[in-house]
C-alpha cells in the first residue's frame, strides 16, 4: 500500500544542513495499522508528510497504491488518502456539518448524497445531535470526531494519523482509538500512526518502527489487546 | 439656531448634493478598484513571504515597496505628482474622473496590507490541511485561506473605504470636487461656517454608517 525506497530528506536550520530522515526502507501492507514511534525530533512526523506528498524526498522514492508519489501525480494521489492532526485543523468559520462536506467540495460529487453521507459519519462518530453547532463550543474530543468524520467522507484508502490524541485527555483518547479501530475493520482502511505515546501504539497497531534521529531502529510486530477504557482510579492503582 | 443651520441647508442643497454625488462617485470607483487590486496584491504578497508557499523575495519587495513608498507621500502632494499619469490614461489631469486615479492607487495600497495582515491572521496549518484534503492552490485560496479570514477581510476593508472618504476631501485640488472641496472652498474661504458644520456633520454620519455596516457583516460572518 505504502512504499518508501532509501528515502532521505534534509531541512536547513538557521542556515545550516540538517539530515532529519536519512535512508529510510518501509513497507506498509494495505489494511494494516501501522505506527511511528520516537522521541521528538526523530523525524515520525516528517515521514509522514512525505507519505503523503506535503514535502518532497531529497533522495530515494515514495510508492502509494503502486503509484509512484512526485509533483505530477501527489495532488491525484493524495485524494485517496486523509490525514487527524493532532491540532484537528478544523475550520472555525464553518460548522460541524461544512466542515465534515469540505472535502467533498474539492471534487465532484451529488451535494444531496454528500449531505446524508456527512450525516451518517457524524452519527458512526456520535456527532449526530451537533450537525448546526459551531466548532469553538465542542470539546477537544468532539473536534477530533469532527475531523475523523471529514477524513472518512471522501472513503480514503489510507489515513495518515500526526498524534491524534496528544491533546485530549485519557478517557477521550480511548474514544478516538477505538473508532479508528472501527474504522479500521469497518472499512478496511489503511492507518498509519504517529505517536510519542506507546500505549497509544500499543493499543492499536499492528506493526512499528521505532525511530531515533532519523534511521528506522527497528519495526516490531505487536499482538493488539482488546482496547479497555480505564478510570482514573484503575490508572491510578494499577502498579 | 438650529434655523439658521437649516436655511443654510436648504440654500445650498444643490451644491451638497451635486458635492455628494461627486463624493460618492468618486469613492465607489476607488473601492471597487482597491478591492480588486487590494486583494490581488495581499494575497501575492502572502504566498510570496520568506515563510509563504511561493517564496519571492523580488515580487515580494517590488510589491511591499510600491505599498510603502505610496502610504509614505503626503497624499496632497501624491495627487500634484499623479497629474502626469492621469493625463496619460484619461487624457487629462484634472477633474472628478482624474482623481479616482490616485484614489485607487492609495486605496490598492492600503488595502493590500491590510489584506497581506488578515492572511498571516489565519492558522499556519491551513495549508498542509488544505492539502491533506485533497485542495489545490485555488482550491485553498476559495475554501479555506478566504473563509478563515473574511470577517478581518471586511472590517479592513470597512477602513479602506473611510480612509478613501477621508482622501477624497482633498481631491479639490485636480478639481475633483466633492464634500471636501464645498466645505473648504464655499464653507472655510467664503466664511461660510455654518455649511462647513453641515458638511463636517454629514461626513460623520456617513462614516459612522459605513463602519456600522461593516461592523455588521463582520459580526455576521464570523463564526469563530
Amino acid at each position: 500500500m505504502i512504499r518508501l525506497e532509501n528515502v532521505s530528506k534534509k531541512f536547513m536550520i538557521n542556515g545550516k544542513e540538517n539530515i532529519v530522515i536519512k535512508d529510510i526502507n518501509l513497507s506498509i501492507d494495505k489494511k494494516e495499522i501501522f505506527g511511528l514511534v520516537g522521541e521528538t525530533g526523530s523525524g515520525k512526523s516528517t515521514i509522514l508528510r512525505l507519505m503523503n506528498g506535503f514535502i518532497e524526498p531529497d533522495e530515494g522514492n515514495i510508492y502509494l497504491m503502486g503509484k509512484k508519489l512526485d509533483r505530477k501525480t501527489r495532488h491525484e494521489l493524495v485524494k485517496d488518502t486523509s490525514m487527524i492532526f493532532q491540532d484537528f485543523n478544523l475550520l472555525s468559520n464553518l460548522n460541524v456539518i461544512d466542515n465534515v462536506l469540505l472535502p467533498t467540495k474539492l471534487r465532484r460529487g451529488n451535494k444531496k448524497e454528500n449531505i446524508n453521507k456527512a450525516k451518517e459519519l457524524l452519527s458512526f462518530v456520535g456527532l449526530e445531535d451537533f450537525y448546526q453547532s459551531s466548532i469553538r463550543t465542542l470539546s477537544g474530543g468532539q473536534k477530533q470526531r469532527v475531523a475523523i468524520a471529514r477524513t472518512l467522507i471522501t472513503n480514503p484508502k489510507i489515513i495518515f494519523c500526526d498524534e491524534p490524541t496528544s491533546a485530549l485527555d485519557d478517557k477521550m483518547s480511548y474514544e478516538i482509538l477505538k473508532l479508528l479501530k472501527d474504522i479500521n475493520e469497518k472499512f478496511d482502511t489503511t492507518i498509519v500512526l504517529v505517536s510519542h505515546d506507546i500505549s497509544v501504539i500499543k493499543a492499536l497497531c499492528n506493526r512499528v518502527a521505532i525511530l531515533e534521529n532519523g534511521r528506522i531502529e527497528d519495526i516490531v510486530s505487536l499482538k493488539t489487546k482488546k482496547l479497555t477504557p480505564v478510570s482514573y482510579k484503575e490508572a491510578l492503582l494499577d502498579d | 439656531m438650529i434655523n439658521q443651520y437649516v436655511d443654510t441647508f436648504i440654500r445650498f442643497k444643490r451644491e451638497i448634493f451635486k458635492a455628494f454625488y461627486e463624493t460618492l462617485d468618486m469613492i465607489f470607483t476607488a473601492m471597487v478598484i482597491s478591492l480588486i487590486l487590494g486583494l490581488l496584491l495581499g494575497f501575492t504578497l502572502f504566498i510570496t513571504r520568506s515563510d509563504g508557499i511561493y517564496r519571492n523575495k523580488t515580487i515580494y519587495f517590488i510589491i511591499s515597496s510600491f505599498i510603502n513608498i505610496t502610504r509614505s507621500i503626503p497624499f496632497i502632494l501624491f495627487i500634484i505628482v499623479m497629474i502626469p499619469f492621469n493625463r496619460f490614461i484619461l487624457g487629462t489631469g484634472f477633474g472628478v474622473n482624474a482623481s479616482k486615479i490616485p484614489l485607487s492607487i492609495i486605496g490598492t495600497a492600503i488595502f493590500a496590507r491590510f489584506t497581506e495582515h488578515n492572511l498571516l491572521d489565519v492558522n499556519k496549518n491551513i495549508y498542509e490541511t488544505s492539502y491533506a484534503l485533497g485542495a489545490n492552490t485555488l482550491q485553498y485560496f476559495i475554501y479555506f485561506l478566504l473563509r478563515e479570514a473574511r470577517s478581518g477581510l471586511i472590517l479592513s476593508f470597512t477602513s479602506t473605504i473611510i480612509s478613501l472618504l477621508s482622501y477624497s476631501t482633498v481631491m479639490g485640488i485636480i478639481g475633483g470636487g466633492g464634500l471636501g472641496y464645498l466645505a473648504i472652498s464655499e464653507g472655510y474661504y467664503n466664511f461660510n461656517y455654518k455649511l462647513m458644520w453641515i458638511i463636517i456633520i454629514m461626513m460623520i454620519l456617513l462614516v459612522h454608517l459605513i463602519q456600522s455596516a461593516g461592523n455588521f457583516v463582520a459580526k455576521k460572518i464570523d463564526k469563530r
